[in-house]
């Protein structure tokens, strides 16, 4: 792994992992490597916040941990969980030792028998700092969030039985939200903070190059056009540069080389993921 | 006013400054952000304004609103030419937020001026009386009964919240094994696990959007009904509240910070701005539209407070309401007139809104909002 010395670089290292990133977005990744805080992305959905994730390990050449939220996840599923069947088993071939009970216990809450969650698997890494992505944790609960404040100020883990665990390697964090409920202020302040917004034409146009090299450059700014004309209607859901991606591959895979009424209407679905936006569209007709 | 850069003779010292200044325009920005932005400059993000710009955004600011704010701030602060400032001077703080601390319990009762006769007006207290006023219609109470009144309905209101919350806690007896727990205390009888440690669900508290009718016709109930509101803040995970009559306010934040007199006062200044009538449908499609995708995932339940007399036409609010039923686990509307002798929902905007709703009940006094508990708490 080699080391990050400006934002330029990052830009350049993304561009080759094909995320293409904007100034503003790669100097908040690049104060989050050097000053070994957490980053928190919001935005939209579909914008690339847990893409990115994925390139920057792949940049570090380091590992990606990855915690899932979802309402109701608690200690025992993000942080660590003691290994209960192994311990019972420990527990009967301790039997016959003259071992005391202190010692006993000792051993059955011993590194043995601790299953890592990925929160506290991403502070064991022994040799190098691996990214830990914490996606859509404005789904979890509040609680878990308080919890998470230990984490990423001090980079360290209690566990009751064994005493604290604290990072060798401080993890890169990221976390993302889409703002379906706003954050508490004391996690906020623990992190640095970038807004990722759609992309504008040029930048998508990019985008979609990037992943789709043999578009053709009618077809490409076609879709892209009619993609960003959509997010200025008053759509249920407005679609993300994901599916702008979808989009302009399943028209390249059909094998139509532009966007006329047919192919239109025939992949419409790919961008478009309501019945009523759908409607909505097909009554504008194609613009 | 803060100190501008051209006044600050170095790096360290201007980039201290402007932290100052932002922070007087209301950011929100601690020592250890100050830490980070010199780190950042001592890294090489100097050389270039963008760059730097960029940088001191992503440490200074929590949220697209501040991002903006920042904006207009980085511009004012690094290119503020001393020649320029005669005019800038009379401007002062963007933020600077007067608060107004008249009595606006009293002007939102329509009765400011009175205030002073009323002081020792008759302070009979019982049972009885207490009964009484539960059961008084809120639009008809009487001025010498308003103070009391107020106090009670504070006092039920915060009784209601803790008996919420105490019932929660009771009603988790029983849940899964801990097996953590048992295994610990397995140990001492040499590994079989005689006692059975528990551990229950903590129960889930739900989210709540309420939205408040605040127009004309409204008005003797609204004051109530914010404290209401208020007082249902405490059982709920999250509590978002809206006020409307033509137009809709989000006043979740200020109902977090207790600021009941603070709502009042803008609803009253805005009076004025608000007559004509309420439009129900349109407001509840303006909350659809710019708060419906972020609020109404997760299913959580909407409570809407009005009197369903709306200008608007019955198609709209039936399409909106239909909306927010697709996503909201219960609605509930409470409507103050239902408790008039011989009401029914035949105001055309209220019976076009009825098909959604899933509970329909009254709230034209204390009691009738105690009964809410019920609801709330099975939902």
């Amino acid at each position: 792994m080699h080391t990050i010395q400006s934002q330029q670089e990052i830009i350049n290292a993304l561009d080759r992992m094909n995320y293409v990133a904007a100034d503003a977005f790669a100097t908040s990744l690049f104060l989050m490597l050097k000053l070994q805080k957490p980053l928190l992305l919001e935005g939209p959905p579909g914008v690339g916040k847990t893409e990115v994730a994925h390139a920057l390990a792949k940049i570090l050449d380091t590992k990606l941990i990855r915690l899932q939220c979802y309402e109701g996840l608690d200690i025992n599923a993000a942080v660590y969980e003691w290994n209960y069947q192994k311990q019972l088993l420990g527990i009967k071939l301790q039997e016959g030792t003259a071992l005391s009970i202190e010692e006993k216990e000792k051993h059955i809450f011993s590194h043995e028998y601790l299953l890592k969650r990925p929160l506290l698997e991403s502070i064991t890494e022994l040799y190098q700092s691996p990214v830990l992505l914490i996606d859509e944790l404005d789904r979890s609960d509040e609680e878990f969030e308080a919890f998470l404040l230990e984490l990423l100020s001090a980079f360290q883990i209690s566990i009751p039985e064994m005493g604290t665990i604290k990072a060798k390697h401080k993890p890169y964090v990221i976390l993302t939200s889409n703002r379906t409920r706003e954050l508490s202020d004391a996690l906020k302040r623990r992190c640095l903070y970038h807004w990722i917004d759609y992309p504008d034409l040029a930048l998508e146009m990019q985008i979609v190059q990037k992943h789709l090299p043999g578009i053709e450059a009618s077809l490409l700014e076609q879709v892209v056009k009619t993609v960003q004309a959509f997010r200025q209607q008053k759509l249920a859901k407005i679609p993300g540069v994901s599916e702008t991606i979808d989009w302009a591959q399943s028209l390249m895979t059909l094998g139509y080389r532009e966007l006329n009424q047919q192919s239109f209407d025939q992949t419409l679905g790919a961008i478009l993921k309501s019945t009523d936006d759908i409607n909505q569209v097909k009554a504008e007709g194609l613009v | 006013m803060k100190q501008q850069a051209y006044q600050t003779t170095s790096l360290t010292e201007g980039i201290v400054a402007f932290v100052h200044f932002a922070r007087s325009h209301g950011l929100n920005i601690g020592l250890p952000e100050t830490k980070d932005a010199l780190l950042a400059a001592d890294l090489g993000l100097l050389i270039n304004r963008e760059l730097f710009k960029d940088a001191l955004k992503t440490i200074f600011c929590k949220s697209p609103e501040e991002e903006k704010v920042f904006e207009k701030i980085f511009l004012l602060y690094w290119d503020t030419n001393p020649i320029d400032l005669q005019e800038r001077k009379g401007k002062a703080t963007v933020q600077g937020l007067v608060e107004k601390k008249a009595n606006a319990t009293l002007v939102m009762l329509g009765r400011g001026d009175k205030q002073e006769q009323e002081t020792d007006a008759k302070n009979v207290s019982g049972a009885n009386e207490k009964e009484r006023l539960k059961k008084t219609d809120l639009a008809q109470v009487k001025e010498t009964d308003a103070a009391q009144l107020e106090a009670i309905a504070r006092k039920l209101f915060r009784e209601m919240a803790v008996r919420m919350r105490r019932r929660m806690k009771s009603s988790t007896k029983k849940g899964r094994i801990n097996l953590r727990r048992t295994i610990r205390h397995s140990i001492s009888y040499g590994g079989e696990p005689i006692e059975l440690y528990r551990k229950s669900q903590k129960p889930k508290k739900q989210r709540l959007i309420v939205l408040l009718d605040v127009s004309g016709s409204m008005d003797k109930y609204s004051f109530y009904l914010l404290r209401f509101i208020c007082a249902l803040k405490e059982q709920f995970r999250q509590l978002e509240a809206f006020l409307f009559s033509t137009q809709l306010l989000r006043v979740t934040k200020a109902l977090q910070l207790n600021r009941i007199d603070q709502i009042l006062q803008t609803v009253s200044d805005q009076a004025e701005h608000w007559s004509g009538g309420t439009r129900i449908g349109t407001c509840l499609g303006k909350f659809n539209e710019r708060y419906g995708k972020l609020l109404l995932n997760g299913s959580p339940i909407v409570l809407i407070l009005s009197d369903g007399l709306d200008t608007g036409t019955p198609e709209e609010l039936q399409k909106e309401l239909k909306y927010i039923k697709g996503k909201a686990r219960k609605l509930i509307w409470l409507n103050p007139l239902k408790g008039m002798k011989g009401y029914a929902p035949i105001a055309k905007g209220m019976s076009a809104a009825l098909p959604a709703i899933d509970a329909f009940r009254s709230a034209h006094n204390l009691e009738s909002l105690l009964e809410l508990e019920t609801i709330l708490q099975d939902a």
